[in-house]
């Protein structure tokens, strides 16, 4: 799969790869009759219904890598069209692969297209991160570089938290904590490149940053530069 | 080391310092999005899913997956997503 066309532009006016363009009208009929359809069943019978399905499921996958490839666009400046749009197929490509070894997994608590577009959105993401941060290295830093001062008196407010979240870093946090936190938050490397490079998960990577936050929020109420805590009601 | 490197940007301690409970993962958060997607877009007031708020606030790259798709949903329906999206952000 890869090659043939995309049944819906999604991007507003912007042409399809082809050169067509879909109307709004266009659009949301086609995603009506998307809606209605038995993506489950026709996807777990067998030969031409099954084979129908899967065309016009990569063709929405193709859509919605499409989507994000352009959301994304300006990560990739280096780009053109074509590279562009081999991205997209690539991506829906491997989001469809993933997803029918997930297709006994959905239950229904969204549209089957709603769900379908999520997988193609995250692997095309994933990729245009990937490729933007090819040639750049990553440097797991111990110490904060921070930013210029535009005066002490104007910032002595907002430099004397800095100062205190600097200190709480050193005493509170612990050495991969310190890095993995300003890598993602300072330094602002993606973080599916990084956990790439670490050769580990966005997953366990949002876990010590989650820890490496509770800790510095709990050493910085301790000190008085946070207010206390107030935990929001709910569980999802 | 200079003075310069003693002081984190005003952004930089906000993220430092966001607070993320209750907690969610990344991967919980992507088996959550298309429902959340379109909770938000149907009912951008709404008041469930709190979990996923406070993710999408504290994790980038998962925001903008959710953005995306919401974006997307409101394409492929003929809505407006404003409403959802200035709720994702706020």
């Amino acid at each position: 799969m890869g090659a043939e066309g995309d049944g819906i532009a999604l991007a507003g006016s912007r042409p399809s790869a082809e050169g067509a363009q879909a109307t709004p009208v266009d659009r949301v009929t086609e995603q009506n009759r998307a809606i209605e359809r038995d993506w489950v069943g026709e996807l777990g019978s067998s030969g031409a219904v099954r084979e129908s399905a899967l065309r016009d499921l990569h063709r929405l996958l193709v859509s919605a890598a499409r989507h994000q490839v352009w959301r994304m666009r300006p990560q990739l400046p280096h780009l053109g069209p074509g590279p562009l749009e081999d991205v997209a197929q690539c991506a829906a490509d491997d989001a469809l692969t993933i997803l029918l070894t997930k297709l006994q997994t959905f239950e229904g608590r969204s549209r089957f297209t709603t769900w379908a577009y999520k997988f193609a959105i995250l692997q095309t993401a994933n990729e245009v991160r990937r490729q933007a941060w090819s040639s750049r290295e990553v440097e797991l830093r111990d110490e904060d570089g921070g930013t210029t001062l535009r005066g002490p008196e104007a910032v002595a407010e907002a430099a004397d938290l800095a100062d205190a979240v600097r200190r709480a870093m050193r005493v509170a946090l612990t050495s991969y904590q310190r890095r993995i936190a300003l890598a993602l938050l300072v330094d602002e490397v993606p973080i599916d490149v990084l956990a790439e490079r670490l050769g580990t998960t966005r997953g366990a990577l949002y876990k010590t940053l989650h820890v490496a936050r509770s800790r510095l929020r709990t050493h910085l109420m301790a000190s008085g530069h946070l207010p206390p805590a107030t935990t929001p009601r709910g569980t999802r | 080391m200079t003075q310069n490197r003693h002081h984190l940007s005003d952004e930089a301690v906000r993220a430092l310092t966001l607070p993320t409970d209750p907690w969610l993962s990344c991967e919980e958060c992507f088996e959550l999005s298309d429902e959340f997607a379109e909770l938000v877009l149907a009912y951008p007031a709404t008041t469930s899913m709190t979990a996923m708020f406070v993710h999408l606030r504290a994790c980038p790259a998962c925001a903008e997956e959710a953005q995306s798709l919401v974006t997307l949903l409101a394409q492929t329906q003929g809505q407006d997503p404003a409403s959802a999206l200035a709720r994702l952000r706020s």
